[in-house]
């Protein structure tokens, strides 16, 4: 095992993150290398000294804090209500989508009647078309049964 | 009361519900300031301040993560901020601390262990000061805080690989500084010496 694989695995070792067999293969080496003993023994004394040393907080932490919060509160009004409208706006999205669905599956829906000509040019049919036959017919008799036919048949806007 | 439970009536505006959270996590954020900056007073007003902006993003928390490692987050983010705008980092004199080291070496160790400690401490919170940000904020995370790599990785929103590598080199550049106080053939300082 080279040093520097070394270093990286005695650094991983005072984390207690080895393997046995790492343990193993990090003991043997340190074993006949010096320098990484000196190394380790370095390496060990300056995390030591990182520790921190015990150290007591400030006393009345939330009574300092509180007055600060409320002052922090009311400058930033604005801020507090960009973010709870971050919490309204989806709410407020999904109740206008339940209103649309309630509109459009629940309540009833009214027919609109469409008036005979309007039928018609909603099929694209020529609404004069049926009453130009009535006129061009020549025949007194065919022209009697025709509208005969269409007083009977009020109800269909293509007979007309 | 659980924690969830605190958090949402917090998000509701309740100060009370906040203030035990607050009990609860003031400690550490204290220290996780400390730890960086080495000035109680500064500590103190940044971990007030991270409070103060947790509370007011506490709407926008969805419990994706713990809260502690959400305010977390916030504190090293200020405690980030605030270095930078303090200056650059602190430059440390190799001639002033070797000076400090000899007179370390001339004291009698075994009667002034406690003042040695301190003294060595501050040596290598002095080195560690004069590091590259991150690393600053990796060391103090791990090595000072005894945060696991999984919590670093989500404090800093970082991958676990990257806590290794990045904590990796910040060791051996803080092993590499601490260099010239460090007992070697012939080293001035005993600071592996205990």
């Amino acid at each position: 095992m080279q040093c520097q694989e070394t270093e990286r695995l005695l650094l991983r070792d005072f984390d207690g993150l080895l393997t046995d067999q790492q343990k193993n293969r990090l003991e043997i080496h340190l074993g006949g290398c010096p320098a990484c003993r000196l190394r380790q023994k370095e390496y060990g004394a300056i995390l030591r000294a990182l520790k921190p040393e015990p150290s007591e907080i400030f006393p009345n932490f939330w009574e300092r804090l509180q007055p600060k919060l409320k002052e922090r509160e009311k400058a930033a009004p604005w801020a507090v209500i960009r973010a709870w409208s971050l919490r309204a706006v989806p709410l407020s999205l999904v109740v206008i989508l339940l209103i649309l669905v309630t509109m459009i599956f629940v309540l009833p829906s009214r027919e609109k009647e469409l008036s005979q000509t309007e039928a018609l040019l909603l099929r694209n049919e020529n609404p004069y078309l049926d009453t130009k036959a009535l006129f061009e017919e020549s025949r007194l008799e065919n022209k009697n049964m025709m509208l005969i036919f269409t007083a009977a048949d009020e109800q269909s806007p293509s007979r007309r | 009361m659980e924690e969830k439970d605190l958090i949402r009536l917090s998000q509701e505006g309740g100060q009370e519900a906040f203030s035990l959270l607050v009990e609860k996590y003031k400690n550490r954020v204290f220290h996780l300031a400390l730890s960086m900056t080495r000035n109680r007073e500064v500590a103190d007003d940044l971990a007030q301040e991270a409070f103060i902006k947790a509370y007011l993003a506490l709407p926008k928390f969805r419990f994706q993560s713990e809260f502690g490692t959400w305010l977390y987050r916030i504190a090293v983010n200020l405690v980030k901020d605030h270095l930078r705008k303090t200056g650059k980092r602190k430059e440390i004199s190799l001639e002033g601390l070797s000076e400090q080291a000899a007179v370390l070496e001339g004291e009698d160790l075994r009667r002034e262990q406690d003042e040695i400690a301190e003294r060595r401490r501050n040596l290598v919170h002095k080195v560690l000061q004069s590091l590259p940000l991150k690393h600053q904020v990796i060391l103090s995370l791990r090595d000072i805080q005894g945060n696991s790599y999984e919590e670093i990785a989500q404090i800093l929103n970082i991958s676990s690989g990257t806590v290794d590598s990045r904590l990796h080199r910040a060791r051996k550049l803080l092993r590499k500084k601490m260099g010239p106080f460090l007992i070697q053939e012939g080293g001035r300082y005993a600071m592996s010496r205990n």
